[in-house]
Parts: C-alpha cells; sequence; structure tokens
C-alpha cells in the first residue's frame, strides 16, 4: 500500500493558502512530489494570485471619492444631533435632502428633541446641552475652536472672565488627546465654555463647562444620545461634561482627569 | 471607534473588491456609495456579531447581486465546463501572468466565481470568512475557488499539462495578509 492518494483541488487550494498545520503541509508537500502535474498547476495558482493582487490592490491606496466619505459624515452628524430619529428610506437624493433638512433645523430642533430625551432637572440638561454643543461644533472641518491652543493664555483670560470663574483647560496627553482650542457656547445660565481635544486619530471630544454649580459636588452620570456619551458632574460653582463618539471607558478616564485636574 | 469610524476605515477594502468585481470605476464606486448608505441606515441592526467589515461585505456582494438580476451583464460568462483551452502563448511558463489577460480572464468568470475568488486571493479572507460572507457552504466556496482558478487557467491560455514541469514552489505562508 505505498500508492500515494491523489491530491485534491481542496488540499491545493488549502496548501496554497498556506492555511494547513506544518504536519498537513509537509504531507501534502510529498505527495504533491508524486506527480509533477500538481507541482505545475500550485505554480500557475499562485501565479494568478499575483496577477490578481497587482491588478486590483492599488485601488485600495487611492484617495477615497469624497462622495463615499460624504455618506459617513453627513450621517454621523445627523446622529449626533438626532439620535430618535430614523432617516427614512427612499432615494438616495431624498434622503440627502432629508439629512441637509435636518441639519438645517438641526439648532434648535435638537435641542428640543434632547431636552426631552434625556432626564427632566439641571443635570439632565447639563449632559443634553453639552452634547449638543459637542454635535454642533465636532463637525467643524475650519472653524471647530475659536481661539487656538497655541494662543492658551488668552483662551483662559477670555473663558474665565466670560463664566465668572477661573478656568484652565485640563491636560489629556494620558489618554493621547491635546487640546485644540476653545469658544463660548450659551447656555440657560449664560455664557459656557466649549474645549475641544483630540487624538492622533483624528477623533475629537470636547468638555464643557456651564456656570451652574450645585450645593455639593455630585457624583459622575451618563449620558448618552446615539454614538455619543457624555459623563458629567457638578461642583460647587460649574457643571462640567465629557463627551465624545469614543468607547465608554476611555471617556471615563477622560472624564477622571479632567475631575482630577479641575477640583 | 464608533461604529460610524469602523465602517468609513473599511471604504478602502470595499471599493477595492468592488473595483476588481464590477470592473467599472463608477459602477463600483456607486455600488460601494450604496452599501454604505445601506450599511449607516441599518448600523443600528448590527449586532456586533463579528467583524463589522464582514457584515459590510456581506452587504456589499448582495446588492451586487441584487442589481445583476435586474440588469444582467452582456453574456461572455462562461461556465468551466464549456471551456476549451485556447492556444498556448509563446512563452507561456513565464514567472508572470500578462496582467491585462487576467483582467480580460476574469470578466468572463460567472459572478458566483469571480467573487469567491477576490475575497480569499484580494482581500485575504480565510476559506471560512468568505464562505460566511457568501453565504454558502465550505465545500461549495472550494469547489468555486478550483472553478475560477481552472477557467482562469484555460482562459489565460496556460495548459494544464504543460511540459517542462518545474519543481513545488512553496508557497509563503505570510502572502495571504
Amino acid at each position: 500500500m505505498t500508492r500515494t492518494p491523489p491530491v485534491t483541488d481542496e488540499e491545493l487550494l488549502a496548501y496554497l493558502d498556506g492555511v494547513l498545520s506544518v504536519e498537513d503541509f509537509d504531507h501534502i508537500q510529498s505527495r504533491l512530489a508524486a506527480d509533477p502535474a500538481y507541482s505545475a498547476t500550485v505554480a500557475e495558482w499562485s501565479r494568478q494570485t499575483a496577477a490578481l493582487q497587482a491588478l486590483y490592490q492599488p485601488v485600495a491606496k487611492e484617495q477615497v471619492p469624497e462622495r463615499l466619505t460624504r455618506v459617513i459624515h453627513l450621517t454621523e452628524a445627523n446622529a449626533a444631533m438626532h439620535p430618535g430619529v430614523r432617516i427614512a428610506s427612499g432615494s438616495r437624493w431624498q434622503r440627502v435632502a432629508a439629512v441637509v433638512a435636518l441639519l438645517c433645523v438641526g439648532t434648535a430642533a435638537g435641542w428640543f428633541a434632547h431636552a426631552m430625551l434625556l432626564a427632566p432637572g439641571v443635570a439632565g440638561n447639563l449632559a443634553s446641552d453639552a452634547m449638543q454643543a459637542h454635535a454642533t461644533y465636532v463637525v467643524e472641518v475650519l472653524h471647530p475652536v475659536e481661539v487656538a491652543a497655541s494662543e492658551q493664555k488668552q483662551l483662559e483670560t477670555w473663558l474665565s472672565k466670560r463664566l465668572g470663574h477661573t478656568i484652565r483647560p485640563p491636560d489629556f496627553a494620558a489618554s493621547g488627546f491635546v487640546l485644540m482650542g476653545g469658544r463660548v457656547v450659551p447656555s440657560d445660565q449664560g455664557a459656557a465654555a466649549l474645549f475641544m481635544y483630540d487624538n492622533a486619530q483624528g477623533q475629537r471630544i470636547t468638555l464643557y463647562v456651564a456656570p451652574q454649580g450645585a450645593s455639593a459636588t455630585t457624583a459622575f452620570q451618563f449620558a448618552k444620545s446615539g454614538p455619543i456619551q457624555s459623563f458629567y458632574w457638578m461642583d460647587r460653582d460649574l457643571s462640567y461634561a465629557v463627551v465624545g463618539a469614543i468607547p465608554r471607558d476611555d471617556l471615563r478616564r477622560v472624564a477622571l482627569a479632567a475631575y482630577d485636574q479641575l477640583i | 471607534m464608533t461604529v460610524l469610524h469602523q465602517i468609513e476605515a473599511s471604504i478602502p477594502a470595499l471599493r477595492r473588491y468592488a473595483h476588481a468585481l464590477v470592473r467599472d470605476r463608477d459602477r463600483a464606486d456607486d455600488l460601494v456609495q450604496d452599501c454604505l448608505e445601506r450599511a449607516v441606515a441599518n448600523c443600528h441592526t448590527w449586532r456586533g456579531d463579528g467583524p463589522l467589515q464582514a457584515w459590510l461585505f456581506r452587504i456589499l456582494i448582495n446588492r451586487h447581486r441584487d442589481l445583476q438580476r435586474r440588469t444582467p451583464s452582456p453574456g461572455h460568462l462562461v461556465a468551466v465546463e464549456d471551456l476549451r483551452a485556447e492556444p498556448s502563448h509563446s512563452g507561456s511558463q513565464d514567472c508572470h501572468l500578462d496582467l491585462r489577460e487576467v483582467h480580460e480572464a476574469m470578466a468572463r468568470l460567472p459572478y458566483d466565481q469571480r467573487e469567491a475568488l477576490l475575497l480569499v486571493v484580494l482581500e485575504g479572507k480565510s476559506f471560512d470568512e468568505a464562505a460566511d460572507m457568501l453565504d454558502i457552504p465550505k465545500g461549495t466556496l472550494m469547489s468555486r475557488l478550483a472553478r475560477a482558478r481552472a477557467a482562469l487557467r484555460i482562459l489565460t491560455g496556460r495548459p494544464s499539462n504543460p511540459p517542462g514541469l518545474g519543481r513545488v514552489p512553496v508557497p509563503n505562508r505570510s502572502q495571504q495578509s
């Protein structure tokens, strides 16, 4: 019984794909040697693989057309502002039009949507306002912040004056986020501050600081609205919310760093 | 990374696969756009029970099949059983295949074979992953792969029992990254 069983196509494919165990690999290789036609087939198949990769791989290195990334970015902006709204199915243009319309009425309608969706009360408003501010400004390409981190002193002076409390943006370098800058945003209690940070992957998070405190420092609370999540808390003078569409544990780490540095 | 970011990160691979499958830049990008729109509209239904990219490829493949059913492409798709070896080119034992010839040959493969071959060869999917994405048993996938490779071999005019055989090349195990 020394006759070698024929090698099946399946075995040849697995051999070529390099998915066999060392033992099977050696076993098949010894059987391949029994018939030169096998080696010709394997050689030909690997040439096919090389040719197909040479032909089609380069497409993945090309710049992605803007019309494709736009699908993602419009949805992202929309989801951030309208967590409860699902875009109706329809033609592409109907859907794009729907998104654009929502973006246009976004600021006002979105605010009310959030206010209704989230728990009532000051803390609920805090998270809602912070997420709304986040959604409004993180999508900005040209003017995400009003005063850049390069002018941090000026930024601190300006925001401290507007909030009526000394405020310094905390450092999140340990989590990979670097200050981009900040701006003043409106809130029920008057001017609030929004600091924006980004990481090497271009992900953006914000720290929202509003001029209303609680009688005592509150514990962390968590809110979520679509992909956007927030940890928020209050101290005697101010309320804070860290907001981002990053994994919850990462966001919690950033929030803890903020808490430690702001206290 | 959020689901949307993961979808965005998959766009280059989706384009590569779509371009190889459809062979027309605009139609391929239309297909990818269609796939992305479906994905973002349905990403709340993705339960995270497997790689997101596999889900996206499944959407793309199904979308392509729908479009094919609606507007079948001109009939040069031939089953390998109906093919006869074309005359061998001189120097057909070269180390490299003529890329233009391979591109032409791919156009003549039935879509089910093209889908399978490109998932494994171009996208580096394992046999199990590819079978799962195509929603077929692994045995069916293997037979499609074998038929695709045999057909390509005939279509590029390289007979299956050539004289003058070399040694068995040892495939590079890390090749399919």
